[in-house]
C-alpha cells in the first residue's frame, strides 16, 4: 500500500467578471504523485468547473506552470513531496505577469508573439544544445540529429521577473534566452531588439528566472552573455569589422 | 450563400486537424473542447512519429497509414518533430525469430528498412544494451504532442476556425425528429451555458466519443485502454528504440528533450477522466526499459503518467487494431447530423481527418479536394497570438 | 504596447515570499537604494544650515550626538556598503564573471556589510 497524506488544496478561482477567491479541497494522496495529478483529480472528483490547463505530464510542452505556494513551478513534475508535507495547506495560483483567463489558466499570447518576434528556435541539431556530454564526445556525424529545444515557453520565468511584473514591454527571459541562443553574429538582424530599451539592459539581475526555470535553460546566465555580445557587436559597429 | 457551420467536439488531434482540414475545404469551423487543447489522451501520448514498423507484422492497415503519414507530417510540420529515426532491436531468440515476419512486413508495406550489426548499432547508440544480437533502421521520430496539435489549430485559427476552449457540452440539441442540429456548451471560464446551432456535429472525443453519442441515445463500440509513460531525465539515446517482438509492454523508448519516455502497458479502464498510476506498472517500464537500454537504470524518473488510447472494433487490448473508423450515424442509426471519428493514433491524425472531412463534405455537398497532405502548418505559436479572448489582467 | 510601468505591480518589487537569494539581493538593492537617495536630501538639508551661519549649524549638530541618529547613521553606513558590493556583484556578472557564484557573491556582500557596520558601530560608540 503506498503512502497515504491528507492535503489540503487551496486553489485560486476566477471566472470572468467575478471577484477571485480561493476554495479549499482536501484530498487523500500519495506524496510521490505530482501536484499536477492532485489538481486533477480535484477537477475529476470534487469540482467540474475548475480549469486549469496541462497536456503532456512530462515536461515536454509547458502547459501546466502554476504557483505553488508562490513559487512557480511546472506542475507535472512537482512530486508533492518536494513542496509540502502531510496534513498541510497547499496553495495554488495561476502564473503572474500574464491575463487570467480562467481560475489557474493565463493568456500567454504575449509571451508567444515576443517568441515569434525573436524567431526563437524550436528545433536544432542535438550538437548544440548544451547538454550533460561533454562536447568532445559527440560523433561529426550526430550533427545531423535534431531536438526540441530546452525552452518550453511555459511562462515560469516571465512569472517571476521582478522587471517583467513592472513593464510588459520588457522581452523578458525565455525570448532574450532565445536570441541569446541564436547568437549576435549569426544573427545581427537580432541586435537592434536585443540592445533596445525593453530588451538586454532592462535585466536587473536577479536571476529569479534561472531559479524557477524547469527545463535548463538558464536564461539568467544566457541573458548575461548577451549583454557580451551585444557589447561585442556594437564594437564592432563602431570599428567597422 | 453563407458557409455551412460545422461543430467540432474535442480539441485533441483528430479534432483540431479536422478542423485544419474543414477550414480549408471552405467550412466554418467551431471547435467546443472542456478543457484546453490536448488535455486529453493526445497530450499525454508517447510522442512518437510511428513508421509503420511496430504493426508491420499483424496489422499491416495500421502500418501503411503509419509510413505514409510519418511522411506527411515530417514535410508538414517540421517545426515540432525530432526525425530522428528509430531502431528494432532483438535480444534473445525470441526476438530473432521474430525478425523475418518483421523484414517481410515492412517490405510488403513500404517500410525503409536498414539491418544494421550489433556493433553499427552499438555505434550509433552506445547506451543501447550490449547484448543486442540484431537490429533494423526504421524512419521512426519523436514529437512534441501539445505543439504538433497547436500547428493544426493555428493554422485552422489563421484559416478561419473558432476555437472555444474551457467549453463543455452538456448536450446535444435535437431538432425533435431526433437529428442533431447544434450543441449546448457551459463556458466554463465565463460560467454561462450557450446553444450553437450547426448543420454538422463531429464527435471527435476519443476515448470519450461514448459520452457524447449516449445523448444522442446511441452506442459507440470505443474501448478506453490506458497505458503507463515513464520520463527520464536522461536523454541517452537520439533514436526511438524498440524490441523486436510483437506489440508488449514497455517495450519503446524514446528520446524526447533532455529525457527518454519509456511506454507502454495496456488494460481497460470504466473511468477515463482520472486513470491513477500504479506502483507496479511504473516498475515494470524500469524493468521493461532497463532491458533495451541499461542506463535508464542509473537516471531518474521525471514523469510518470497514464494516457487512455481509444480503440475501436472488437477483441480487447493488444490484439485490437489500432485503425480508425469514422461513423456517419445517419447510416448507423438513421441520426442526421452527427459524425463520429475515433480510435487512430497521433501518427494518423491528418489520414483520420481527411476521412472525416471527406464524409461531412460528403453530407454538406461541399466539392473541394483535400489538401492537408500538401499545406505546410503554420508556427505553433500562433494558435496562442491569433487569440483574441477578452483580457483582464489580475 | 503600455511601456510605462504601474505603480501597484512596483510593489511585488519588495515581496520576498517564496522567492530565491538572487531575488533578495534584487530587493535589498532597490530598499538600500531608496534609503540612500532619501538620506542624501537629508544630507543637503543638513549642508544648507551652513547657509544660515556656523551657530545654526553647531547647533544642529548636537543633535546628531543622540543614540537615535547614531543608529541612523549606521544603517548608512550599512546600506551603502551592501549598496556598493552588490553594484559590483551586478557589474561582474553582467560581463559574464562569476555568474555561477552569483548567490556567493551576495551572501558575502551581505557579510562584508555587517562587517563593516560592526566596526563602525564599536568605533562610534567606543570613541
Amino acid at each position: 500500500m503506498p503512502e497515504q497524506w491528507t492535503l489540503t488544496l487551496r486553489l485560486y478561482r476566477q471566472k470572468a467578471n467575478e471577484a477571485p477567491r480561493y476554495d479549499t479541497f482536501t484530498l487523500q494522496v500519495n506524496p510521490d504523485e505530482y501536484v499536477l495529478d492532485a489538481v486533477e483529480r480535484v477537477w475529476a472528483f470534487h469540482d467540474r468547473s475548475l480549469c486549469f490547463r496541462h497536456a503532456c505530464h512530462h515536461s515536454t510542452c509547458g502547459a501546466c506552470g502554476m504557483r505553488v505556494n508562490g513559487v512557480e513551478k511546472l506542475t507535472c513534475i512537482t512530486p508533492l513531496r518536494a513542496v509540502t508535507q502531510n496534513g498541510a495547506v497547499l496553495t495554488i495560483e495561476p502564473l503572474r505577469n500574464f491575463p487570467i483567463v480562467s481560475d489557474l489558466v493565463v493568456d500567454m499570447g504575449d509571451l508567444y508573439r515576443k517568441m515569434e518576434r525573436v524567431n526563437a528556435r524550436a528545433v536544432l541539431p542535438v550538437t548544440e544544445a548544451e547538454i550533460e556530454h561533454p562536447a568532445s564526445t559527440w560523433n561529426p556525424e550526430d550533427a545531423q540529429y535534431l531536438r526540441l529545444s530546452d525552452c518550453l515557453e511555459c511562462g515560469l520565468c516571465i512569472s517571476a521577473c521582478p522587471v517583467a511584473a513592472t513593464t510588459a514591454a520588457y522581452l523578458g527571459p525565455a525570448p532574450l534566452a532565445a536570441i541569446q541562443d541564436q547568437g549576435m553574429r549569426r544573427h545581427p538582424e537580432l541586435l537592434p531588439l536585443a540592445d533596445s530599451e525593453d530588451g538586454v539592459w532592462r535585466c536587473h539581475s536577479a536571476f529569479e528566472c534561472t531559479a524557477v526555470c524547469p527545463s535548463f535553460v538558464d536564461p539568467a546566465r544566457r541573458i548575461m552573455d548577451l549583454r557580451r555580445q551585444v557589447v561585442g557587436a556594437k564594437l564592432r559597429q563602431v570599428f567597422g569589422k | 450563400m453563407s458557409k455551412p457551420h460545422v461543430i467540432i467536439i474535442g480539441a485533441g488531434f483528430t479534432g483540431v486537424a479536422t478542423a485544419h482540414d474543414l477550414a480549408l475545404r471552405g467550412c466554418q469551423v467551431t471547435v467546443v473542447e472542456r478543457g484546453d487543447i490536448c488535455n486529453g489522451t493526445s497530450g499525454r501520448t508517447h510522442g512518437l512519429l510511428h513508421s509503420g514498423g511496430r504493426y508491420a507484422v499483424k496489422d499491416k492497415e495500421s502500418a501503411i497509414e503509419c509510413i505514409e503519414e510519418n511522411q506527411i507530417l515530417r514535410r508538414i510540420v517540421p517545426q515540432v518533430i525530432e526525425p530522428n529515426g528509430g531502431l528494432f532491436i532483438a535480444l534473445d531468440d525470441s526476438d530473432l525469430s521474430y525478425a523475418e515476419q518483421f523484414i517481410a512486413g515492412c517490405e510488403e508495406c513500404g517500410i525503409p528498412l536498414e539491418e544494421l550489426t550489433p556493433q553499427q548499432a552499438l555505434t550509433l547508440e552506445p547506451n543501447l544494451n550490449p547484448r543486442l544480437l540484431a537490429a533494423f533502421l526504421i524512419p521512426d521520430a519523436t514529437f512534441d504532442p501539445l505543439r504538433l496539435a497547436l500547428a493544426f489549430a493555428a493554422t485552422a485559427r489563421h484559416n478561419g476556425a473558432q476555437f472555444r476552449t474551457y467549453a463543455e457540452v452538456e448536450t446535444l440539441l435535437m431538432d425533435g425528429q431526433g437529428n442533431v442540429t447544434g450543441v449546448r456548451i457551459l463556458d466554463r471560464a465565463a460560467n454561462r451555458h450557450e446553444d450553437l446551432h450547426a448543420d454538422m456535429v463531429v464527435n471527435a472525443t476519443g476515448a470519450w466519443a461514448g459520452q457524447i453519442t449516449a445523448m444522442a441515445g446511441l452506442d459507440a463500440p470505443v474501448h478506453p485502454t490506458p497505458g503507463i509513460m515513464v520520463a527520464y531525465d536522461q536523454r541517452l539515446v537520439q533514436r526511438a528504440v524498440n524490441r523486436l517482438n510483437e506489440p508488449g509492454d514497455g517495450d519503446i523508448v524514446l528520446p524526447q528533450r533532455r529525457m527518454v519516455v519509456v511506454g507502454t502497458t495496456s488494460f481497460t479502464a470504466e473511468n477515463v477522466d482520472y486513470i491513477p498510476v500504479t506502483e507496479d506498472q511504473v516498475q515494470l517500464m524500469l524493468e521493461r526499459g532497463s532491458e533495451l537500454i541499461p542506463a535508464i537504470r542509473n537516471a531518474r524518473p521525471r514523469g510518470i503518467y497514464m494516457a487512455t488510447r481509444p480503440l475501436v472494433g472488437s477483441g480487447s487490448g493488444r490484439s485490437m487494431a489500432r485503425t480508425f473508423k469514422c461513423f456517419d450515424h445517419k447510416e448507423t442509426h438513421n441520426i442526421e447530423g452527427l459524425v463520429t471519428i475515433t480510435g487512430g493514433k497521433a501518427t494518423t491524425m491528418r489520414a483520420m481527418a481527411e476521412k472525416t472531412a471527406d464524409v461531412v463534405c460528403a453530407k454538406l455537398g461541399i466539392q473541394t479536394p483535400c489538401t492537408t497532405r500538401e499545406t505546410p502548418l503554420l508556427s505553433y505559436r500562433q494558435y496562442y497570438t491569433l487569440s483574441n479572448q477578452e483580457k483582464h489582467y489580475a | 504596447m503600455n511601456n510605462q510601468p504601474s505603480s501597484r505591480k512596483l510593489l511585488t518589487w519588495f515581496n520576498p515570499l517564496g522567492r530565491n537569494p538572487g531575488a533578495w539581493a534584487f530587493i535589498l538593492n532597490r530598499l538600500t537604494g531608496l534609503g540612500l537617495t532619501f538620506y542624501l536630501f537629508l544630507h543637503l538639508i543638513v549642508l544648507g544650515r551652513l547657509a544660515q551661519g556656523p551657530q545654526a549649524y553647531e547647533e544642529f549638530l548636537e543633535l546628531t550626538k543622540s543614540p537615535l541618529v547614531k543608529l541612523g547613521e549606521l544603517l548608512v553606513i550599512g546600506a551603502v556598503i551592501y549598496h556598493a558590493l552588490n553594484g559590483l556583484r551586478v557589474v561582474l556578472t553582467s560581463f559574464g564573471l562569476g555568474i555561477r557564484q552569483q548567490t556567493q557573491m551576495f551572501y558575502l556582500s551581505v557579510l562584508l556589510a555587517l562587517v563593516g557596520t560592526l566596526v563602525f558601530a564599536i568605533r562610534m560608540f567606543a570613541g
